[in-house]
């Protein structure tokens, strides 16, 4: 156990380390010229070349690929992330503002996506092929074909414009969080129920679950003790994916609901080619994401010591 | 206590893989359900299995690979609480010790998975479950398969003994014969999903009296025979 933790953080960091040097890569060998693009975010004026040399200077920009990457890198091992090129004030409280718009977005929509998922499912297996199964695959199938941003106008034109019960636009009141939650949430729960719901039918197939039965073991018991943990399998699987789906879902969503947030953030800083902004951004997701990913890889090994066993 | 039942079928998509069927067992009799495969044993014992509990009786199973009968994600110690707390017992209450000691796996790590033990151990463990009550009847389908011979014959006279100790009915579902021969005192034959014989073990090894029985017997390649 402990060999297996030791070799899946050695992994985690490799990966991070990857996203590191591959975002750098990507962003510095961008087309276009950054100094010039940060000089008319700061400047919005007429711009000479010394101006655009100036800011090349200040920004690092001049240096070679190697040393600028270190003196990135160095400081991101302690979190920090840098200057902003653009504004010149420190990446990190505005990207912690940022994080705190999207934290209860993510964990919200998280939050209405499994109530709804884990409901839709143990309904659907009550009685498979039943009406209640088809209906909720029906429903299932249809919100992985729609998509956030179709789904959040018309949840906008629902709720907002036509019943009016909630604001759509923005971030001031707890209530505009409902229908951006919601949008995630609706996309969260269509992936999950076919999921849960397969892993839940197939964990009832288990070879032994008649034998155990038979010495006399309540069916709420054979559920609780010995399918739920076989069904929880592919679900945990799934949950790592979906959180990529969850940080992608966010950004769109946050666009539609004119949040401001991780994604505002985002596209802000790509137009702006404040480099210290979007490594920032990619660097925390990825650590976001491997961490998760992480956590998932100790739940299999606690829950299955096997699959421990083979990869290690 | 004499176990009778009746109406006894089984049918599997549409197709009856058990024509109705009616057995007497007599008190701690020992009977052996023979035939070639796909004849029905092993679906008997299930549905026979079925209708006793279904009537409040004590029938312990052991079915014939511990795959069948382990969760691979419960620890050992896990599935015998459960079957203590599923007889009626207070987990940790019943004497596993002796049981364990008889059947040879008193060194199994209970805290371990039943795939960290191996095949035979876990089906001893399996049998143990079954011994933990006395039950009306003990139903064994094929429970040496995964045994080696030495623990296998261990295993059987084991499981004589405790019959005898217990007033256990036993029914041992197998292919062979010589097995069978050896521990049975009433061999019942089927083919294609019916009883087509059934007498003492002596009876049926000497006289079969239908062409099942009299091609089990006549392809018995066992030397050590009671006749």
């Amino acid at each position: 156990m402990i060999t297996s933790l030791i070799g899946l953080i050695l992994r985690a960091a490799v990966v991070l380390a990857g996203t590191a040097l591959i975002t750098f890569t990507l962003l510095w060998n961008a087309p276009g010229d950054p100094a010039q693009a940060i000089a008319m975010a700061r400047f919005d004026a007429l711009l000479t070349q010394d101006i655009i040399n100036q800011v090349r200077e200040e920004a690092g920009l001049d240096a070679g690929f190697w040393t600028a990457f270190i003196t990135w890198v160095g400081p991101l091992l302690t979190l920090d992330f840098g200057q902003s090129s653009v504004t010149g004030r420190d990446v990190w409280p505005d990207l912690l503002t940022a994080i705190g718009y999207v934290t209860p977005l993510a964990v919200g929509g998280l939050a209405i996506g499994l109530a709804l998922s884990f409901s839709l499912a143990i309904v659907a297996t009550r009685r498979p092929g039943g009406l209640l199964d088809r209906f909720a695959i029906a429903v299932a199938s249809l919100g992985t074909a729609i998509p956030a941003y179709w789904l959040g106008l018309l949840l906008i034109l629902l709720f907002a414009v036509h019943l009016a019960w909630l604001p759509a636009m923005g971030a001031r009141t707890p209530s505009h969080i409902i229908l951006p939650a919601l949008t995630l949430g609706l996309g969260v729960a269509a992936s999950l129920t076919r999921i849960i719901r397969s892993g839940i039918l197939e964990a009832r197939d288990q070879p032994f679950l008649s034998a155990i039965r038979r010495r006399g073991v309540s069916p709420k018991d054979i559920s609780r003790d010995h399918i739920a943990p076989h069904a929880a399998i592919p679900v945990v699987t799934v949950f790592g994916l979906e959180l990529a789906f969850l940080l992608e879902g966010v950004v769109m969503v946050e666009v539609i609901f004119g949040r401001p947030g991780l994604g505002t953030f985002l596209v802000n800083a790509i137009e702006a080619r404040d480099f210290p902004q979007v490594q920032a951004v990619v660097v925390l997701t990825a650590l976001i994401f491997v961490t998760v990913n992480l956590i998932i890889d100790v739940i299999y090994r606690i829950i299955d010591p096997r699959i421990g066993g083979r990869n290690a | 206590m004499n176990l009778s039942v009746s109406g006894l079928s089984a049918t599997r998509s549409g197709r009856t893989i058990l024509h109705p069927t009616s057995l007497d067992i007599a008190q701690c009799e020992y009977i052996a359900l023979v035939g070639a495969s796909g004849s029905g044993k092993s679906t008997l014992g299930h549905v026979l299995i079925d209708n006793l509990r279904s009537r409040g009786l004590r029938v312990a199973h052991v079915p014939q690979c511990p795959e069948e009968a382990l969760d691979p994600l419960r620890s050992m110690r896990f599935h015998w609480h459960e079957t203590e707390r599923a007889l009626g017992f207070d987990p940790g209450s019943t004497d596993k010790k002796t049981l364990f000691t008889a059947l040879k796996i008193q060194d199994g790590d209970l805290q371990k998975r039943p795939w960290a033990w191996s095949r035979g151990m876990q089906q001893r463990f399996v049998i143990a479950m079954a011994l933990i009550s006395a039950p009306d009847l003990i139903v064994l389908d094929e429970p040496t398969s995964a045994l080696d011979p030495i623990i296998a014959a261990a295993t059987m006279d084991l499981l004589g003994q405790y019959r005898k100790g217990h007033d256990t009915a036993m029914i041992l579902i197998t292919h062979d014969l010589g097995l069978a021969a050896r521990h049975a005192s009433t061999l019942i034959v089927m083919h294609n999903g019916r009883i087509v014989e059934k007498a003492s073990t002596v009876e049926v090894l000497k006289h079969p009296q239908t062409d099942a029985a009299k091609s089990l017997v006549a392809h018995r390649i066992w030397a050590a025979m009671p006749c």
